[in-house]
């Protein structure tokens, strides 16, 4: 905002500094004279009086060629050189002191020079200049629709002169040129951007309408009419510029506040399309009518801005209002320049250029806050998807971890069914035969047998105590150590020796089930020979190949296989080996006579690996 | 390494049982194994127990873990404190591991299992009066567990390691190949011809161990124990 009031107060100083210079000659009273475009010198009659700055098109409306002016100055000495500063010439001159050529234009016919863009300034010295009366022509090419004439004119010592022109190129000339750069290097910076990232359209209208822009203001700078062939041609064209630059600028607008009205835009763009035909295909109507475009497009331009502003009061957004307080100034100034363009005030220079740098700041701004928004909006959001992932990366782990919980949850469950049905085939049969024993009325129980059926199962019950808490980390050879360590001392105590083989165990397991089952027939085994084998040394093999073998063998009387079955204990012991060999779905082999020891082999096949 | 077996007195012997039928067969089988002069009294709880051993008490007593009036564990480390010379014996029905672990680390010497025949116990028996211990192979694979995880090399200890720490509760190399022959089940005998040591030099070497287990602190074993929840 200070930087708008900045460029204002230079403004107006620079007006003022024109306006009253020290020690210039303001000349503003000249001749005039109609003249065809290969007039050649000055027609000697039908000079007017005329006051500068003139528009001729006030005076002779349909006039395009040339008109000569003439203008007289008393010069007291010729001492010093004078400086010579033509303000404004519209389009293209040339210039005579006292009947010199001193300056000429390339183009004085079409396609004429531009040389209403910037002052001219001379230097003249004597033999040229002359002591007393002074006669300067201006020779002006120019065309009615372009607003041609001549400016004032200012004679002084070249010290009192030369800032003026220098000044004036400053605020009419470089400042465009300034201006157009700005234009055009924003355009193009946006234009890539819009490129590399289509979905963002604000800048791409940015960027087009900022382009359109630059070529409009390309009209303020250049000195020929290139590349078109005529000055309808160029105004024409330039005409359509401002039109697609206005059009676009709308759009800009438009999707700036995230609206889009489709039909609004659809006009817009046939308007501008229309535009740029009429400049290509008929310039010379379109050009010296170019107020039928001109003036709906500032008026459609003034109520966009206003449409704008109004927005702007109301929204919150910080890029939103700093473009429309960047808007303010030079809409406030382009009423000036509008007066000056429709000629309801005289002047030589359109003072919007001086404050559109202030718009485009602004628009540059409010766009690269919007792109910087949507960066943080970026960041912002690799943040959340991170916090996301990490969301759902632990949810997903919680997950497995329930599962993996019910899983072993599940297999709890199924260990402990199987503790259950070994209970209840083994201990619990045990228990219900010996209850059944103990209740036979035929035969009163003696309490020995009461003791030894107790004592088995007890040793059931050791028996499924180790399994159910050593299978999940024991291979067989471990297992079967304390059943070992056990028995060996158990069997010591009798004076039975044992020896005990286990090959190739490491490693091995067969699940709580089958491991139950192999050590109970082992302890069968281990019992009978205690109490009936009358041994003095067994001797117990386990050996895995790719089957389990497992082998007792002792020294002991052994037993008639025939007459054994009709004896009750043996008999019972014996079924139940084989129950049990039948639940391993194992052989067994019984190698026994009278006087030769017993030879117990059981050949379990394994079930897979894994 | 030597042989530190010193051979304990059984009497006096005190059981600290509180069921009748248990209390009298760990009476019999004592007074079977020393004879009828034996001084053996029984009490069924902890305080009784207090009370009937002075500061000075010698012998052995048998202890029951769950006693009317608290945890025999805690009498253990209790007495381990108060009645050094005194020996203490465990006795656990099943032969609970962490329960018989947990009586060791508090000072126990042995530990006696009710499961047993009568001639089991009586062979433990004298095998603690020789100066040994009985161990059996899932106790020295807790052990082996136990001093594994406290100290890495420890169960392997070279004789040059020992010599340069000779750390006060690491196992020699003998006591933890004894365990190990333990923890796969091979009897005394068999370790016996194995590593052509006397059996009681076995059984003399286990009872090192159970010490090496309890002087680390007995008071801290007592404080693990109700931190694993056995004691309540």
């Amino acid at each position: 905002m200070s930087v708008a009031w900045l460029l204002a107060a230079f403004t107006i100083c620079t007006l003022q500094a024109q306006s009253a210079p020290a020690a210039a000659l303001r000349i503003d009273r000249a001749e005039a004279v109609q003249a065809d475009w290969d007039s050649s010198a000055p027609p000697v009659t039908g000079w007017t009086l005329v006051t500068l700055m003139d528009y001729w098109n006030t005076r002779w409306p349909k006039h395009d060629g040339v008109v000569w002016y003439r203008l007289h100055w008393n010069q007291a000495s010729t001492d010093a050189p004078i400086g010579l500063l033509l303000d404004y010439v519209c389009m293209a001159d040339a210039v005579y002191v006292n009947g010199s050529l001193v300056h000429r234009d390339p183009q004085l016919v079409e396609p004429l020079s531009r040389s209403w863009v910037a002052p001219q300034y001379f230097l003249i010295d004597k033999p040229l200049l002359h002591v007393g009366e002074n006669t300067l022509l201006v020779r002006v090419s120019g065309l009615a629709a372009y607003q041609p004439g001549l400016g004032t004119v200012q004679i002084g010592s070249d010290s009192a002169i030369q800032p003026l022109y220098r000044s004036g190129v400053r605020w009419r000339y470089d400042v465009r040129l300034f201006n157009f750069a700005i234009s055009a290097v924003l355009g193009v910076l946006f234009g890539m951007l819009w490129l590399l990232r289509r979905r963002d359209t604000v800048y791409g209208w940015y960027a087009l309408s900022t382009l359109f822009g630059a070529g409009y203001g390309w009209n303020y700078v250049t000195a020929s009419t290139w590349p078109f062939g005529s000055t309808d041609a160029w105004q024409a064209f330039n005409v359509a510029l401002l039109v697609a630059s206005t059009c676009s600028f709308t759009v800009f607008l438009l999707r700036f506040c995230e609206r889009r009205w489709p039909r609004t835009e659809t006009l817009m763009g046939l308007a501008s399309l229309a535009a740029f035909a009429f400049a290509l295909l008929d310039p010379h109507r379109m050009g010296p009518w170019r107020n039928l475009w001109v003036l709906p497009t500032i008026l459609f331009y003034y109520v966009t801005i206003a449409a704008f502003l109004w927005h702007a009061a109301r929204s919150h957004r910080i890029e939103v209002r700093v473009l429309g307080v960047s808007m303010l100034l030079p809409i406030a100034l382009s009423f000036r320049d509008l007066a000056l363009y429709l000629e309801l005030i005289h002047g030589n220079n359109y003072i919007g250029a001086l404050t559109s740098p202030v718009t485009l700041l602004g628009m540059a701004f409010a766009v690269a806050w919007r792109f910087s928004l949507a960066m943080r909006r970026v960041e912002g959001f690799n943040v959340e998807l991170k916090h996301e992932v990490d969301i759902a990366t632990r949810q997903l782990g919680d997950t497995l971890t329930r599962e993996h919980a019910l899983a072993l949850d599940n297999t709890r469950i199924g260990e402990r069914l199987n503790l259950v049905r070994d209970l209840h085939y083994g201990f619990g049969g045990s228990l219900l035969g010996a209850i059944a024993a103990l209740e036979n009325p035929q035969r009163p129980p003696e309490p020995a047998r009461v003791v030894v059926t107790l004592k088995e199962l007890r040793d059931d019950l050791r028996l499924v105590i180790d399994t159910t808490t050593h299978e999940q980390d024991c291979d067989l050879a471990a297992l079967l150590a304390p059943l070992r360590h056990r028995w060996s001392q158990r069997l010591d105590v009798a004076d039975i020796d044992s020896h005990w083989q286990l090959d190739n165990l490491h490693g091995l397991h067969l699940g709580p089930a089958r491991s139950l089952d192999l050590l109970r027939l082992l302890q069968e085994a281990l019992t009978n020979v205690l109490k009936h084998s009358r041994a003095s040394r067994v001797d117990i093999t386990v050996r895995h190949t790719d089957t389990l073998y497992i082998e007792v063998s002792d020294n002991g009387g052994g037993f008639d296989p025939a007459a054994i079955r009709s004896r009750h204990a043996g008999g019972a012991g014996l079924a139940s080996l084989h129950n049990r060999a039948r639940r391993l779905s194992a052989e067994l082999i019984l190698n026994t006579a009278p006087g030769q020891g017993l030879t117990l082999l059981l050949k379990a096949p394994l079930p897979p690996v894994g | 390494m030597e042989s530190t077996a010193t051979s304990i007195d059984l009497s006096p012997t005190l059981i600290v049982e509180d069921n009748g039928p248990m209390q009298q067969r760990l009476h019999r089988l004592l007074r079977d194994l020393i004879g009828a002069d034996a001084q053996i009294t029984a009490v069924e709880s902890i305080a009784a127990a207090k009370a009937q051993l002075g500061e000075n008490a010698t012998g052995m007593a048998v202890i029951d873990i769950g006693l009317p009036d608290g945890n025999g564990i805690e009498l253990i480390a209790w007495l381990r404190e108060h009645c050094p010379q005194l020996t203490c014996v465990v006795i656990s029905a099943w032969g609970d591991e962490d329960t018989v672990l947990a009586a060791l680390r508090a000072g126990a010497i042995g530990y006696l299992l009710k499961e047993r025949e009568d001639a089991e116990l009586t062979q433990s028996l004298q095998s603690i009066r020789r100066g040994g211990a009985p161990i059996d192979p899932n106790i020295a694979r807790r052990i082996l567990t136990l001093l594994k995880l406290s100290s890495e090399p420890a169960p392997v200890a070279t004789p040059h390691i020992e010599a340069v720490q000779p750390s006060e509760h690491a196992l020699s190399e003998r006591e933890s190949e004894i365990l190990q022959m333990v923890a796969r089940g091979y009897s005394n005998r068999e370790i016996a011809e194995l590593t052509t040591l006397s059996r009681f030099t076995i059984e003399d070497h286990t009872k090192s161990i159970y010490r090496k287990l309890a002087v680390r602190s007995r008071t801290a074993a007592v404080f693990e124990a109700k931190a694993m929840g056995l004691l309540h």
